[in-house]
């Protein structure tokens, strides 16, 4: 069973493998998105706080990683429909010029694009896909992706019954949670992240029960903690993984990128 | 334009499906006729219909002479289960609703388990922004989910669903290909999840995890809550799991479909 780190610079390569990262994803966004699209995010989280500078940056990461994969987002929940082809050239160019191992994508047509330009098995489903069901997970596997990443709100029961033989699974195991599903909240945190603000103000609500919603929001929300370097330090699966490991789980997310 | 409406109990559907919606929604909407009536969940399993709830629908959408119309969520292993269940009682009853499916899961037990059943790809397999807090993401009025819908088409499905989205209606595509295209109005959902605060009232000093996949006494039953933000003049509704934001009557142009679905009020 792999822990996948983030990396939002080549220095903490390294570091990152001395702890015992296996795997690694990061976000970079293609030179020509801000010219066409301005300040949408291609990815689900924003450029500035979350990807690497450019693909100088990316190839000095998988140089650093010495042989261990490195995989790149895409997996901004729904794309221009002009932004495809582009996005399927950039991805092309990720994987065979600069040696990323494989792509992070949750958008079903971008999904599908790639699957025609034949990298198909390249593909780790994003959990914005929100694939909570072994049907859906074997409607991926059969559209040939290599990886499908679950949702945050699966409890292990759950998790258990959704992997299904083909393809591999990979499962939050630190950091970052949502309030709402990811794949099913459709705002953007280019506005803020409309969670926080979500509760006050819900008519029949009363403070006794938001107040416990604003307690499980912040301990979602890492309990306002972060390390003395400023990553964040957040909800903690540890207990979890013998059972992931013996389901088969490929791979622990850490986020935080 | 044909329409469908949204029922949350079975009943006489409205002459002019028109009436469901406001005033200024109804001054906007073109006269039709009333073809399907939609009822189910949208948004969450635990808001499934029983097999007696789902065939009462049944029989009073065929006693009008209108298409029943199943609505389906995005569901764990255990709502698959239930949403077979459930298709599988009404089949056996020689009920053979339209099918809106959220999840690929449910595509699946559809074609494998329910094959004589029409199938219709639901609002939820278009991820397009939906924030009522402003626009956020790029126009992109044509052209969206082409292979999307060319993927759906070779599955047999009949149609394509959505509510409006802030890319402006590329998502429907231009009806070429085989699928019908079906609009929800008035409302947009907006954020949906499986930490329901409604839920969460009814079991005071339990955290929202520990209740993932427990079983819901239902409390979204009593209709949709009004929500107040400061960071949005919109008006919003928590029904169940769900936020949902009321489109703008005069914010169209509204995305070119073959169909209206019309909700008197959010549910899940």
């Amino acid at each position: 069973m792999n822990v996948l780190a983030p990396v939002r610079a080549p220095e903490e390569v390294p570091v990152l493998c001395r702890a015992g990262a296996d795997e690694f994803y990061c976000g970079l966004t293609p030179r020509f998105w801000a010219e066409r699209y301005g300040g949408a995010w291609v990815h689900r989280r924003s450029p500035r706080s979350a990807g690497l500078a450019d693909e100088a940056a990316l190839a000095r990461v998988v140089a650093a990683a010495g042989g261990r994969p490195v995989f790149v987002t895409l997996n901004a929940p729904s794309y221009p429909g002009d932004a495809i082809a582009p996005l399927v050239a950039f991805g092309r160019r990720l994987l065979e010029r600069i040696g990323a191992a494989g792509l992070i994508v949750a958008e079903t047509e971008l999904l599908l694009a790639l699957a025609e330009a034949g990298l198909a098995d390249r593909i780790h489903v994003s959990s914005l896909a929100t694939c909570t069901n072994r049907g859906a997970a074997a409607f991926f596997r059969d559209l040939g992706v290599a990886r499908i990443v679950l949702p945050r709100h699966l409890t292990l029961d759950e998790i258990a019954h959704v992997l299904v033989p083909g393809v591999a699974f990979e499962v939050f195991a630190l950091n970052d949670g949502c309030v709402f599903e990811e794949g099913l909240c459709a705002t953007t945190h280019t506005l803020g992240p409309f969670c926080l603000e979500d509760g006050p103000g819900t008519e029949g609500i009363g403070d006794d029960v938001l107040e416990g919603y604003a307690f499980w929001k912040w301990t979602l929300n890492n309990c306002g903690c972060r390390t003395n370097r400023g990553y964040t330090l957040g909800p903690c699966g540890l207990c979890a993984v013998p059972r992931l490991r013996e389901l088969g789980v490929a791979s622990l997310k850490v986020v935080g990128r | 334009m044909e329409y469908g409406v949204r029922l949350e109990t079975p009943g006489v559907p409205p002459e002019d499906p028109r009436t469901v919606c406001a005033p200024a929604w109804q001054d906007r909407l073109a006269p039709g006729r009333l073809v399907a009536v939609y009822f189910g969940a949208e948004f969450c399993e635990h808001a499934l219909p029983t097999a007696d709830e789902a065939e009462a629908h049944c029989r009073s959408a065929h006693r009008h002479g209108l298409e029943p119309v199943l609505l389906t969520p995005v569901v764990t292993d255990r709502g698959l289960a239930a949403v077979e269940r459930l298709l599988a009682e009404l089949v056996g009853r020689s009920w053979t609703p339209s099918v809106v499916f959220n999840d690929w899961g449910v595509l699946g037990l559809l074609r494998t388990r329910f094959p004589e059943l029409s199938r219709r790809a639901g609002r939820l397999l278009n991820r397009g922004l939906r924030d009522p807090r402003g626009p956020a993401g790029p126009p992109s009025p044509a052209g969206r989910a082409h292979r999307l819908r060319r993927l759906l088409a070779d599955l047999d499905v009949a149609a394509v669903e959505t509510d409006p989205d802030a890319a402006g209606g590329g998502y429907l595509g231009d009806g070429a290909g085989g699928l019908s295209r079906a609009l929800h109005l008035p409302f947009s959902f907006v954020a949906s999840g499986r930490n329901c605060l409604i839920k969460a009232a009814e079991h005071p000093g339990t955290g929202l995890t520990h209740l993932l996949g427990t079983p819901c006494p239902r409390p979204c039953r009593s209709g949709p809550r009004r929500v107040a933000r400061a960071d949005t003049a919109a008006p919003l509704w928590r029904a169940g799991n769900t936020v949902f934001a009321l489109a703008a009557p005069d914010r169209g142009p509204w995305p070119r479909a073959d169909r209206i679905v019309l909700h008197s009020r959010p549910a899940p």
